[in-house]
């Protein structure tokens, strides 16, 4: 392991006591503009995330979960600062990655790595792999010279890749190997937190298995934090540590795995649970099924974003957002159904 | 000593990798040869009906796919996608054909359809018996003019994209009027809307009228699929071919469109072969089940003795390296090493080996038959020949 | 060896299937094992198990399955080849003018019978065109004296036509008053007795004017005195014209005044200058003068009232050839003939229009080959200027080529720095670069080069240079279709997963710009600048044709055809501009199918 990134000016660090956050998301807001007309006035923004807030323990996973739309692809690409927030801050290990100038954040980059859902697109076309996962680490020279290509070798063989196929073209591997090389990419960077942005879902089945044991076994190997973002609730259950629900830029359900796989308690996070198709013809679960579609984010329902579709809804979910409130120890969930519950 | 291997291999494989523009041109000339002559018998005119006419093995099948074998012929060789498949569609039941991408599930279909891109894809060999209750007919020899008339009547199809297998320029009800119109000729107008109407009404959309007037565009991508189970249904098909139905899907979408299909299995009599990679989705909806992998049927049976007592090392190790909720909490998942070959040159031992965690020497061997444990479920592995043996000793 | 994927526990019972190093050797010489390698490695899911194309063998595949796109790299291939290789092989130059050696009547002399006075000068005196007019005014007007810058000229008719001018010297003054006469001569004027006596006489006789040893004395009243003037000749008018027999030969005034003196004296046909002796034979029109030496009489000089005159400076018209023509004339033939120098006989015919008689002859001269018909020499025969049409094509093709060429290479290098930053950028700069697209977009192109082009044509700007300019301005004009599309190409790649991935790695922004986005540009590019190309030709050709691009001498395509402008050049000199035509034709339909083919082939959607 490199030193920390250091030179970091010390105004923008947070100090946390209690606990050893590698990421800390406060009240994160991201919204799109919707302009119209020839002169770009904003007519109404799309909220992609809404107030959204949770941290992430170093040597963790948290899984993020949804359906398309909802924000959590977009909360990835704020952490890395590859789009710019609208309000809120997020804090790598204290520092606010927003505050930082341009220098500074190169400094940091490589310690925020991001693996992306569509292993073709993800790759320069015209690139050897053992340039496309050595060029950062010689651009930022983390590594001396010498010890370069023993350095790259030992990463790639690590993500079960040979030694030779440093020569060789992305487009001569296939899926789960092309995955393999984005994950050491992100790897060669010697990253503390790596967001994976549905890393799995374009993958062949017996694929999937390969790279959620791969990524398992870098992160017990290099104590690495994962933001885990996934529309499927089964691989999220087995490698997540803490788990988030999103519906329409909004947290809706968060807690750690065990709590909220036994004892869901959004409507939104019970219908997704039950939406999963079990593979035994012999059992016909009576399944929640929510009508209608997902609203647009250009336009989302007043009040509960999920009244539309919420099988509980009650008056007050039309009028009033309902907040974050924790139900157990550590069991956060935003419904009225559970603020009644409280008061 | 290793070290050497190591360099060797580096040298080695860089030099296989690329094909020289020698064996290109031979490949090529080889490849228009084959696919002209094919090509030659496509185009005859004036095809005698004999010629296509066959009779089925089993009369409550309502199609019999048996030896199917589709090969493509590319640049860099010929690619058997599908080789020499076996299944039966009963008539009124749900087949589903499952395995992972590359594995021929796709070109299956597409040959079922005659859709396969010629003159590169063609049908080298096998038979696509079609029970057209007057007569049956093999859909891989039937001429291309017939074929028109039997593509979106008797068999209909429903892609994986519901946002580009709509005429984004044309109005919803347009475009099913037009497939309904196609069906019943001389049918009113307001018949054809009525029709149209009821036919959304049937797929579970809830403003039919209003969706009757609307451009594509303005529907989510579940309304959209609805769409096109609504046109796939309206001309009364005897088999609906679902590629990938749910995959572009959310998950509470997947399942309401899942149990919209689940529904409709009932009401009509169509049968529906239904192709997908996800085994959460076969296990809910099929009667039977076919497993392939890499062109060719590794097992299939009835979706009871699939998902209860897979046989195949493949099936099980597929079904091993799904997470299940609720199921494994810590250590390794499950997961089956090596990935899907691409079917181009393949040799003549089980696909298979190379992945299997359970090969033997006899694995070495010639491509393991078809091994019937039961009447229904068929397995292609040498690990059953013994109690095939037996059971007919 | 291991296999590639490390799971070698595999059972392998198969001999032939052990790979040891000795066996990869012995693969490598033998080729027909290459043919089942495949087979060696045994795990089916690794990738090396199959052969692949590679990228470029992928795109040169579907190149050459595209037909057209074949047909228009052949014709391309030939116009490089006609182009380059062509203007070296060909053995003549490009701007190398044939000419051949044909006969032409030509006008040889014109003869018209003299009417003018014309003027011979004496030595060292000054007589100019405006004293000669104001001559001619005295002797219409039938006065004696005329002046000039202040100064008395004196004529006095010596003969028909012949007239002497004369000033006056002042040599003395002379005072005479009641018959006694003093003479005070100026300077060394030496008056002698004799003319003393004389001067006498003429103040008592009252005459004023008189000839003394072959000058002419005239006095001028002035006061009570008298000014002794002695005349100088300066110059003589006559009718007719002496020319020398030798063009060599200076004959001078005193000469050619002595031979008009004698030709009108009937009496005398001989006289005598500075101890020569010379001869006169007189005809009707012309006396020919012959210089008596020792060994016998030669011909010296033609005297005559016609003037016979040379069309071309160079000739020099001999004294028997006036002769012969003259008696031609008088004799009203209309051809005579005359041996040249070399002894053969040139016929001659005579023509007249009014006083002016034309002599032409059959001359050789160096005739340009225009608009030769094709043949052996000049396979498409010859152009206006008489140059070799092929070689002109070949040159042509060649500097259409190098234009197309450098203003490609130009737009694109201007479109990629454009368009890269405004699509990297993006925001204002973005906004600001696409407006300049637009405006360089509604300039009118044709408007502005034929602006240009007169521009460059006022001020004479040579052809050479005026060839760079052209490249510069169409380079210039057309870099924003570039622009435009690496800017688009730049706005989608950026927002591709291996760029956010890149920028997350925290690569610097050039590293990004060109390792990443700029490689992946370049397919488009290519295929942009080929079509692009065949567009420049055309436009060059244009403005070649139009005048205003390349210039003669250089030779271009477009100032080939340009070269045929009338209905009668269109259809008699088809071998001029067809062949230009169907080369500009060709050479832009090739550039554009091997354009369409390697979009085609570029484009992985464009699978078959």
């Amino acid at each position: 392991m490199t030193e920390r990134a250091n030179g970091i000016p010390n105004i923008y660090k947070h100090k946390n006591e209690v606990e050893d956050y590698v990421i800390e998301v406060k009240n994160l807001k991201k919204y799109y503009p919707v302009s119209s007309g020839l002169f770009a006035k904003v007519k109404a923004n799309v909220k992609a995330v809404d107030d959204v807030s949770f941290n992430i323990k170093r040597g963790t996973t948290m899984g993020l979960v949804g359906e398309s739309g909802c924000g959590k692809t977009t909360i990835g690409k704020t952490i890395l600062k590859l789009t710019d927030k609208t309000e809120g801050k997020i804090f790598f290990e204290g520092i606010d990655i927003h505050e930082l100038n341009r220098k500074e954040l190169r400094k940091i980059r490589p310690k925020i790595q991001i693996i992306f859902q569509d292993p073709y697109s993800s790759l320069s076309p015209r690139m050897p792999v053992g340039e496309i996962i050595g060029e950062a680490v010689r651009d930022n020279k983390l590594i001396s010279a010498d010890k370069y290509d023993d350095y790259i070798s030992q990463i790639m063989l690590d993500c079960g890749l040979q030694v030779y196929h440093k020569e060789r073209y992305p487009h001569e591997f296939s899926g789960g190997q092309r995955q393999r090389i984005c994950i050491a990419r992100a790897l060669a960077l010697n990253p503390d937190f790596i967001v994976c942005d549905e890393p799995v879902s374009a993958l062949d089945v017996s694929i999937q298995a390969q790279i959620i044991n791969l990524l398992k076994e870098l992160q017990d190997k290099y104590n690495l934090t994962y933001l885990f973002i996934s529309h499927d609730l089964s691989v999220v259950e087995y490698i997540s540590d803490t788990v988030g629900v999103m519906y329409l830029g909004n947290l809706v359900e968060y807690s750690d795995k065990e709590t909220i796989f036994s004892n869901p308690l959004h409507p939104y996070t019970k219908a997704l649970f039950s939406a999963i198709p079990v593979s035994d013809p012999e059992i016909k679960t009576e399944r929640i099924i929510l009508e209608g579609s997902i609203p647009s984010p250009a336009n989302p329902p007043s009040g509960c974003k999920f009244h539309t579709r919420c099988n509980y809804c009650m008056d007050i979910c039309k009028v009033e957002i309902p907040e974050m409130v924790e139900v157990e120890n550590g069991h956060m969930t935003a419904c009225h159904l559970y603020h009644k519950k409280q008061t | 000593m290793k070290v050497l291997g190591k360099e060797d291999t580096n040298q080695e494989k860089k030099n296989v990798n690329y094909l020289t523009a020698k064996e290109v041109r031979r490949i090529s000339r080889e490849n228009r040869k084959t696919t002209d002559e094919f090509e030659k018998t496509r185009e005859r005119k004036n095809v005698s009906v004999d010629e296509y006419t066959t009779i089925m093995k089993n009369n409550d099948n309502l199609m019999e796919v048996e030896n199917l074998h589709t090969y493509f012929f590319t640049d860099i060789g010929i690619v058997k996608s599908v080789s020499g498949v076996t299944f039966d569609v009963p008539k009124g039941k749900t087949v589903g054909i499952v395995g992972e991408s590359g594995c021929g599930k796709s070109v299956t279909s597409l040959s079922i359809m005659q859709l396969v891109q010629r003159p590169q894809g063609q049908i080298v060999e096998g038979q696509i018996r079609f029970d057209f209750d007057e007569y049956i007919y093999d859909l891989a020899k039937i001429p291309n003019e017939k074929m028109q008339q039997i593509r979106g009547n008797e068999i209909s199809m429903i892609f994986q994209e519901p946002m580009t297998s709509l005429n984004p320029v044309f109005r919803i009800g347009l475009q099913v009027d037009e497939v309904i119109e196609l069906h019943n000729h001389g049918m009113s107008k307001e018949k054809i809307k009525n029709r149209t109407i009821e036919m959304l009404d049937m797929v579970g959309i809830a403003n039919s009228e209003g969706v009757y007037k609307m451009f594509p565009h303005e529907l989510s991508g579940g309304m959209r699929q609805r769409v096109m189970i609504a046109m796939a249904l309206s001309c009364d098909p005897k088999l609906i071919i679902a590629d990938e139905p749910t995959t572009a899907l959310d998950v509470t979408i997947q399942a309401q469109i899942m149990d919209l299909l689940r529904n409709l299995k009932n009401k009509i009599n169509s049968s529906i072969m239904l192709i997908t990679h996800d085994l959460g989705v076969i296990a809910e909806m099929a009667d039977f089940v076919v497993v392939m992998y890499a062109g060719k049927v590794i097992e299939k049976g009835t979706a009871k003795e699939i998902f209860h007592n897979p046989l195949h090392p493949y099936t099980v190790g597929l079904m091993a390296s799904r997470p299940k909720i609720g199921g494994l909490k810590a250590g390794k998942l499950y997961s089956i090493p090596g990935s899907v070959p691409n079917p181009v040159d393949m040799p003549d031992y089980c696909y298979f080996k190379d992945r299997c965690n359970r090969s033997m020497k006899k694995c070495n061997g010639a491509y393991p038959p078809e091994i019937y444990v039961s009447d229904t479920h068929m397995v292609a592995c040498y690990h059953y020949l013994d109690s095939e043996e037996e059971k007919h000793d | 060896m291991n296999s590639s994927n490390g799971r070698n526990e595999v059972p392998i019972d198969k001999v032939d299937s052990l790979e040891s190093p000795n066996n990869l050797k012995e693969i490598k010489i033998d080729e027909n094992i290459i043919e089942s390698e495949a087979n060696l490695t045994k795990d089916l899911s690794d990738v090396q198990r199959i052969k692949v194309l590679s990228p470029g063998m992928l795109v040169i595949k579907r190149f050459i399955r595209n037909q057209l796109a074949i047909i228009g790299l052949i014709i391309t291939v030939f116009m490089f080849l006609f182009s380059f290789v062509g203007g070296l092989i060909t053995p003549y130059g490009e701007t190398e003018v044939f000419k051949y050696i044909g006969t032409m009547s030509k006008e040889y002399a014109s003869v018209t019978l003299n009417e003018e006075f014309r003027y011979s000068v004496a030595e060292n005196m000054e007589y100019n065109p405006n004293m000669h007019s104001n001559f001619i005014l005295s002797r219409n007007k039938g006065e004696n004296t005329f002046t000039y810058k202040d100064e008395n000229y004196y004529i006095s008719e010596v003969g028909k036509d012949f007239y002497k001018v004369f000033r006056l010297n002042s040599v003395a003054q002379i005072t005479y008053i009641r018959g006694i006469m003093g003479v005070t001569p100026f300077a060394d004027f030496n008056i002698d007795e004799n003319l003393n006596e004389l001067i006498k006489n003429a103040l008592i006789n009252g005459s004023f004017q008189f000839y003394y040893q072959n000058n002419f004395y005239v006095l001028t009243q002035n006061g009570r005195d008298y000014i002794l003037g002695e005349s100088v000749n300066v110059a003589f008018e006559s009718l007719l014209i002496t020319e020398p027999a030798n063009p060599n030969t200076n004959l001078g005034y005193e000469f050619k005044y002595i031979l008009e003196d004698t030709l009108r004296n009937s009496n005398l046909n001989t006289f005598e200058l500075e101890g020569n002796r010379y001869e006169l034979n007189e005809d009707d029109n012309m006396a020919v003068v012959y210089k008596v030496t020792s060994g016998g009489k030669e011909e010296y000089a033609l005297i005559s009232q016609l003037a016979i005159q040379p069309i071309s400076q160079d000739v020099f018209l001999s004294i028997q050839f006036k002769e012969e023509m003259e008696r031609a004339i008088s004799d009203e033939k209309d051809m005579f003939i005359y041996p040249d120098e070399d002894g053969n006989d040139v016929e001659y015919t005579i023509s007249r229009l009014n006083n002016v008689y034309t002599i032409k002859t059959e001359t050789k001269t160096h005739l340009i080959s225009m608009h030769e018909k094709p043949s052996y020499q000049h396979w498409l025969g010859t152009d206006k200027h008489g140059m070799d049409v092929l070689t002109r094509l070949m040159y042509g093709g060649r500097i259409s080529l190098v234009i197309g060429f450098i203003v490609v290479l130009l737009e694109t290098i201007l479109g990629v720095i454009m368009g890269g930053i405004a699509g990297y950028f993006g925001k204002w700069i973005d906004m600001f670069i696409m407006r300049i697209v637009d405006v360089f977009n509604c300039i009118p192109f044709l408007p502005l080069m034929i602006i240009i082009g007169s521009v460059m044509d006022s001020l004479e700007v040579d052809p050479k240079i005026r060839i760079y300019y052209l490249m510069l301005i169409l380079g210039i004009m057309s870099w924003p279709g570039i622009a435009r599309m690496v800017r688009g190409q730049i706005l989608s790649l950026r927002e591709q997963e291996f760029m956010l991935a890149a920028e997350a790695t925290g690569l610097s922004v050039s590293r990004r710009i060109f390792k990443h986005l700029i490689p992946n540009v370049i397919p488009q590019l290519i295929v942009l600048a080929s079509l692009g190309l065949g567009g420049i030709i055309l436009y060059e050709s244009t403005l070649s044709f139009l005048g205003l691009g390349v210039k003669f001498p250089y030779a271009s395509w477009g100032n080939i055809i340009s070269g045929v402008t009338t209905a009668y050049e269109m259809t008699n000199f088809w071998f001029v501009w067809i062949p230009a035509g169907m080369l500009i034709l060709l050479t832009v339909l090739g550039f554009n199918f091997v354009g369409d083919g390697l979009r085609d082939a570029f484009d992985p959607k464009m699978k078959r």
